[in-house]
């Protein structure tokens, strides 16, 4: 019953095999996550930072490129302003530009200006030479900027709104020297900016002071001229490039292709070189970093998933099998046995179960018995005769034993007459009062029928003067027993109590069959007591003679001479207990 | 993996790419190609398909070139365009003015590339360099300033010129601008031009005979496909008559020509073939800026310098791309 009831009221509402399983679980995925999703972190800074980098190496190389480009240019321009203007020199100058030209397919235009500020030589891929116009540059912002930085980038202009053009000027160590003011053919930096490739389809373009597209693979991206939407596209691009700071822009190429762009400026015409590499082919390495560290905390995740579960499940089977056990025991199935052999505290647990099953089951065989015991043994003499294991007290033997048998008088007539409940309610009373007394007395009860019983003294369980302690038990019993009689009177029931008690040999032992055994006395000392107490009146006491002999002086004794006795040839001497008010309740004047 | 697995592997990674190949070579570019003289002559020969096969095209394989040629005879142009859209060409190019004009006008949508057509925007074939806007785009040249300059530059050659012979297509716009270039530079240079207008081949004679009455010192042969069709008579003429001629293209002075300044042929057909590839691959004529020649050169032939006693002064010579000696 107790198992049973903790278990429907105290019912665990998570099974231990979730606790553990989510305890494992955690245990395991928590480190690998934080490990897993710091390393994918510091990895998506460490790429982010390398593609930086990377754009911005290319975006510097991309620089020094056109710088090379422009360099070149400016460096043959500056053989036209070695010579100074002087007489009969102007045929030399004139053949430096020449070769200059032939040199410099860029070049679309050189005009030479002496050291006064004149025009003297205008050369042209198009038009006719023109000599000695004389038109006056020193006010040109050309003449002015080259005279004071040596080398003058103008800004970019669109030919025929078309193709871009510059104007460079340079100016001779000497002002005498003069500057030479060229005008260039941009379109020619596509063998430069088309040759520069970033990443798998990564590129570069230029732009120049004012946004406008100098330079891109694309030529006629260049070529479309202002208000184009690509090359706006670009002039966002660079807005964002500038908003990244060092870092990179993100936005959308001329294509419209999201793109990562980097800048380095172009030292000269102060334009800046831009490298754009697409978005998705430079975040490749990152996102198959990001994959990567997923996948590991996937299969870190499945791992401790399977980990948890087995050991789980190692904690939680033998702890079923443990509560199967205690169930199976709780039941009274002592032979059930709980196998577990983890090598650890469970088996020991088990073991314990195990044993305590078994100690059980011997617990309970021994309760039984005490339990049969007392059916004729006090209590105290049945815990005695077990907890000594002293069972051999009850085999069969001969011994000088004090029988003692009483009953009502007068009883069965009252039986006939009377309720069955009040039959019954009397004789509880009765058995109830005397049963105090004959537990306290350790005496045994051999048998009871319907209002008489017998007791045996000093069997199985010895115990000095056997005899005196009969009787005192008999007074006390006759006591007890009259003053219920005085209530019983009062309810208008006649019956009395009378007492017989003898001693002698007899043997003693357990009489019955299995499931059912008694405890008794057979000889002639239980014939005696029987007849002595049948001839016993209410309120008497009658012993034979040995038991006179044996209480002597401790109770004064009436001999009452000899009785003819049923079944005793000769008469036997009887003595009447004389029971004084201290020890008796006093008999009712009736008698 | 067992090597069993490996090969069955490979055999796969094989067939899909085998596979991968033949989708990609599956469509067939047609490219008409349409010139006013004989094909091969000029323009539109070897030098496209070389262009093309630069570009990853192998003719026969992923690209098939129709050539059409009208042998001088401009009125067959419109019927020789309509041959080219009736097969289905993904894109014209043409070389020649009459040929770009012959082609807005019969080729409906499909995109032109225009070569050697003058000065476009003049000619009105687009409305500006930079927004072509319709299905026209190509390159365009800078040629009629440049008839100044060769005028400027035979002078250079041959200092004692004053009295030049032009001759010119008069039937073509394009021809008569330069040749109107030509003459301002002379008033402004103090020469004189023999004006030498032709309109046929038999003109020719008469131009012959006009050159025989009153000798030039020298000629300018503005380049069209008339002219460009009876070369060989006017360069035997300078040469019977020990005339220093001008030409436009390199290629005529090494076929005997004097000397010749003008747009770098070979690159004006490269970049007329980018643009054909732009669109190829699916890009608009009209958002493809038509380019202007950007390298030019100047060729000399000092055989026949020398054959006319003529001594090319270092001036010429110091910039001369292309001497054939």
């Amino acid at each position: 019953m107790s198992t049973l009831d903790v278990r429907s009221t105290a019912r665990p509402r998570r099974p231990l095999f979730q606790k553990y399983f989510a305890a494992l679980f955690v245990a395991v995925v928590v480190p690998l996550a934080a490990n897993g999703a710091s390393e994918g972190w510091f990895g998506y800074r460490d790429q982010r930072a390398f593609l930086t980098q990377r754009l911005h190496a290319e975006a510097r190389s991309a620089a020094g490129k056109i710088e090379g480009f422009l360099g070149d240019i400016t460096d043959q321009l500056m053989w036209t302003v070695q010579l100074p203007w002087r007489e009969g020199m102007d045929e030399r100058h004139r053949f430096d530009v020449l070769r200059l030209m032939r040199q410099v397919p860029a070049v679309l235009e050189i005009i030479l200006v002496d050291g006064a500020g004149s025009e003297r030589l205008h050369v042209s891929r198009v038009d006719p030479d023109i000599v000695n116009s004389e038109i006056d540059h020193s006010q040109d912002p050309a003449l002015i900027g080259a005279r004071s930085d040596r080398t003058w980038y103008g800004a970019v202009t669109l030919y025929e709104s078309s193709e871009p053009h510059m104007t460079v000027a340079v100016a001779g160590a000497r002002e005498i020297n003069g500057v030479t003011i060229a005008v260039i053919n941009l379109k020619l930096i596509w063998d430069v900016i088309s040759a520069i490739h970033v990443g798998q389809s990564g590129d570069a373009f230029v732009l120049d002071r004012s946004g406008r597209l100098v330079a891109h693979p694309d030529i006629s991206l260049v070529l479309r001229g202002d208000d184009d939407p690509a090359a706006a596209r670009l002039t966002q691009l660079r807005q964002a490039a500038i908003a990244g700071g060092g870092e990179t822009g993100e936005g959308s190429n001329a294509d419209n292709r999201p793109v990562i762009a980097a800048m380095a400026p172009i030292r000269g015409p102060e334009w800046t070189a831009f490298v754009e590499e697409p978005a998705s082919e430079a975040f490749t390495p990152l996102r198959a970093a990001l994959w990567r560290t997923g996948l590991l905390l996937l299969a870190g995740a499945v791992f401790a998933a399977a980990l948890a579960y087995l050991l789980a499940r190692r904690m939680t089977g033998p702890i079923a099998l443990l509560e199967k056990g205690a169930e199976a025991i709780g039941a009274g199935r002592f032979d059930h046995k709980i196998k577990i052999s983890t090598g650890d505290e469970l088996e020991g647990l088990a073991s314990r179960f195990n044993e305590m099953a078994v100690e059980l089951a011997v617990s309970q065989e021994r309760s039984e018995r005490i339990g049969r015991l007392k059916r004729f043994l006090s209590p105290q003499v049945a815990e005695l005769v077990e907890g000594s294991d002293q069972e051999a007290l009850l085999d069969s033997h001969r011994a000088e034993v004090v029988v003692i048998f009483c009953d009502l008088r007068g009883f069965t007539s009252f039986s006939g007459v009377a309720a069955p409940e009040e039959v019954m309610g009397l004789l509880q009373e009765y058995y109830e009062a005397l049963g105090a007394i004959i537990t306290r007395y350790e005496a045994t009860l051999t048998c009871f029928m319907g209002d008489g019983l017998m007791l045996l003294l000093n069997a199985p369980v010895p115990c000095p003067e056997p005899a005196l302690r009969g009787v005192q038990m008999a007074a006390e019993m006759q006591s007890s027993i009259q003053s219920l009689i005085t209530g019983w009177r009062g309810r208008g029931h006649t019956v009395g109590f009378g007492v017989g008690l003898a001693k002698g040999p007899a043997t003693v032992g357990r009489i019955g069959y299995e499931g059912r055994q008694d405890y008794t006395a057979i000889g002639n000392v239980v014939n005696l007591a029987s007849r002595i107490c049948a001839a016993a009146a209410d309120g008497q006491i009658l012993i034979d003679a040995a038991a006179a002999a044996e209480v002597g002086d401790a109770f004064a004794l009436a001999p009452l001479g000899t009785r003819p006795l049923r079944g005793f040839a000769e008469a036997v001497p009887v003595f009447a207990v004389e029971l004084h008010d201290r020890d008796v309740v006093a008999l009712p004047a009736a008698g | 993996m067992t090597i069993l697995q490996r090969t069955i592997f490979a055999a796969v990674a094989l067939a899909l790419l085998h596979t991968g190949a033949l989708a990609q070579s599956g469509k067939i570019y047609r490219v008409g190609l349409v010139s006013i003289g004989a094909p091969g002559v000029l323009i539109l020969g070897s030098g496209v398909a070389r262009d093309f096969a630069q570009r990853g095209y192998v003719e026969g394989q992923n690209v098939v070139f129709e050539h059409r040629a009208a042998q001088g005879k401009v009125s067959s142009l419109p019927g020789l365009i309509d041959e080219l859209v009736a097969s289905h060409v993904d894109v014209i190019i043409t070389s020649s003015y009459p040929a770009a004009l012959a082609a807005k006008e019969h080729a409906g949508n499909t995109p032109i590339v225009v070569t050697f057509s003058g000065d476009p925007v003049a000619t009105g074939l687009v409305s500006s360099l930079a927004h072509p806007g319709g299905n026209i785009t190509g390159v365009s040249e800078i040629a009629a300033e440049l008839s100044a300059k060769r005028l400027a530059v035979l002078k250079e050659a041959v200092p004692s010129v004053r009295n030049v012979a032009v001759l010119w297509n008069a039937d073509d716009l394009g021809m008569s601008l330069r040749y109107q270039a030509a003459e301002a530079e002379a008033k402004r240079s103090g020469m004189l031009i023999m004006p030498l207008g032709v309109r046929a081949p038999d003109d020719f004679d008469t131009a012959f005979s006009e050159m025989t009455k009153t000798p030039p010192d020298a000629i300018l042969m503005v380049t069209d496909i008339l002219t460009n069709l009876n070369r060989k008579r006017v360069m035997e003429f300078a040469s019977e008559h020990h005339l220093p001629a001008i030409y436009e293209y390199a290629y005529l002075v090494h076929d005997g020509g004097l000397i010749s300044y003008g747009p770098d042929v070979d690159a004006i057909f490269d970049r007329a073939v980018g643009l054909a590839d732009r669109i190829l691959k699916g890009a608009k004529p009209a958002d493809l800026p038509l380019e202007l020649p950007a390298r030019f050169e100047l060729a000399i032939n000092l055989k026949t310098a020398k054959a006319r006693g003529l001594a090319i002064p270092e001036s010429i010579l110091v910039r001369a791309d292309d001497v054939i000696e």
